[in-house]
């Protein structure tokens, strides 16, 4: 193989030869060089090009997780606010649910009292555990149950259920006792008659 | 050797050292793509879990709307009232307007129970021995007026007097956890 030594640079210099020039194969060697430079040029400039493109892609994602992160948090936040506002409210409708007004009730137990009968004593106080739960106890003056069958239906017109019943008659006084338990309980949609503070 | 070899060798090296630099180059833009990926894997499962956090408020949102309403409607009544001086000098101030005879008054902070939002209650112990009508109208109107009041315990018997009505009385009114 012949390679012009006009065209390739053979390392010599325009002084005389004092060295044996190289073998043929040798002469390659700078051939492969400026070959090497443009292929390293080349992918250099591609290898750089994409390693900005892939250094931008990263940041881009990184900075879109940084702020899906962000906003998974305020997710996160609101939905604790919520569940603490539930939970806020479901204990106001607990308290709410307990402390339906019983004046009607009693309003309705006094008037159902008939001629010959009297309301001795009326007790009624809430379960601590279930204050939607009456205790009621009550003496009336009868000699008979019929006035408490009168008493019983109004305490029903007032949408309460009577739940273990007692009662004793004797000496001309009627002792009852049962557990109330309203049929309506208050519901998110029961507003308060007054108007809000 | 002479001097060409020399020179040989040096452009071999270089040749060498421009290889390994465009092979660095290589991995470090592979090291750099992986890292994009991984960065991507990261984004897709952080909007993932957003997209379940966004879906689960919402329902959260939706399932607790009745709810919610309820809590505003309810709320300023039970702020209106929130410390134990206040309900104190509120019930004293509606017994005293009402102008019953009350022969008792007296408060008591005490306890809720399973109930975390409101933990304690002021509790008024009054006794009234006055005729039937102005005790039940006035009982009456207090809980109109004091939707969050809850009459814990309430004993009627005869009074002194043939026309006269006792009333022992416990009202609780409730206090919101600041």
């Amino acid at each position: 193989m012949q390679i012009a030594s006009k065209q390739i640079d053979d390392f010599k210099t325009e002084r005389k030869d004092i060295t044996p020039p190289l073998p043929v194969i040798l002469r390659l060697v700078p051939l492969l060089l400026y070959c090497s430079i443009i292929i390293a040029v080349v992918l250099g400039a591609i290898f750089f090009l994409q390693l900005q493109l892939a250094i931008k892609k990263r940041e881009g994602h990184r900075i879109e997780t940084e702020n899906i992160a962000i906003e998974t948090q305020k997710t996160q936040s609101e939905r604790a606010a919520l569940e603490a506002e539930i939970k806020k409210a479901t204990d106001i409708e607990a308290w709410v649910a307990g402390s339906r007004p019983i004046q009607p009730l009693l309003v309705e137990i006094a008037r159902s009292m008939g001629a010959r009968s009297s309301l001795i004593d009326l007790r009624i106080e809430r379960d601590p555990d279930a204050p939607a739960q009456l205790k009621l106890a009550m003496k009336i003056g009868t000699d008979t149950t019929k006035q408490l069958d009168t008493t019983l239906d109004r305490i029903t017109s007032q949408d309460y259920r009577t739940f273990s019943p007692q009662q004793n008659l004797g000496r001309g006084e009627l002792d009852y006792r049962a557990t109330l338990v309203s049929r309506q309980q208050r519901t998110p949609d029961v507003v308060p008659e007054t108007p809000a503070p | 050797m002479n001097s060409k070899h020399i020179a040989c060798a040096i452009v071999a090296v270089v040749i060498a050292l421009l290889v390994q630099f465009t092979l660095w180059f290589q991995n470090s833009r592979s090291a750099m793509q992986r890292q994009a990926e991984t960065a991507q894997f990261a984004e897709t499962a952080a909007a993932d879990q957003l997209a379940r956090e966004r879906v689960q408020l919402a329902e959260l949102r939706r399932q607790s709307t009745d709810l919610i309403g309820f809590l505003k409607t309810w709320q300023p009544y039970f702020e209106s009232i929130d410390n134990a001086q206040s309900a104190e000098v509120n019930y004293t101030m509606r017994v005293k307007e009402a102008n019953l005879v009350n022969l008792a008054q007296r408060f008591e902070l005490g306890t809720v129970k399973n109930n975390p939002s409101i933990p304690t209650a002021m509790r008024t112990y009054l006794t009234f021995e006055d005729d039937y009508p102005r005790l039940m109208n006035w009982l009456g109107d207090l809980e109109v007026k004091m939707p969050t009041l809850r009459i814990s315990s309430v004993r009627l018997s005869k009074g002194t007097r043939p026309i006269d009505l006792r009333a022992e009385i416990i009202l609780e009114h409730p206090l919101l956890k600041k």
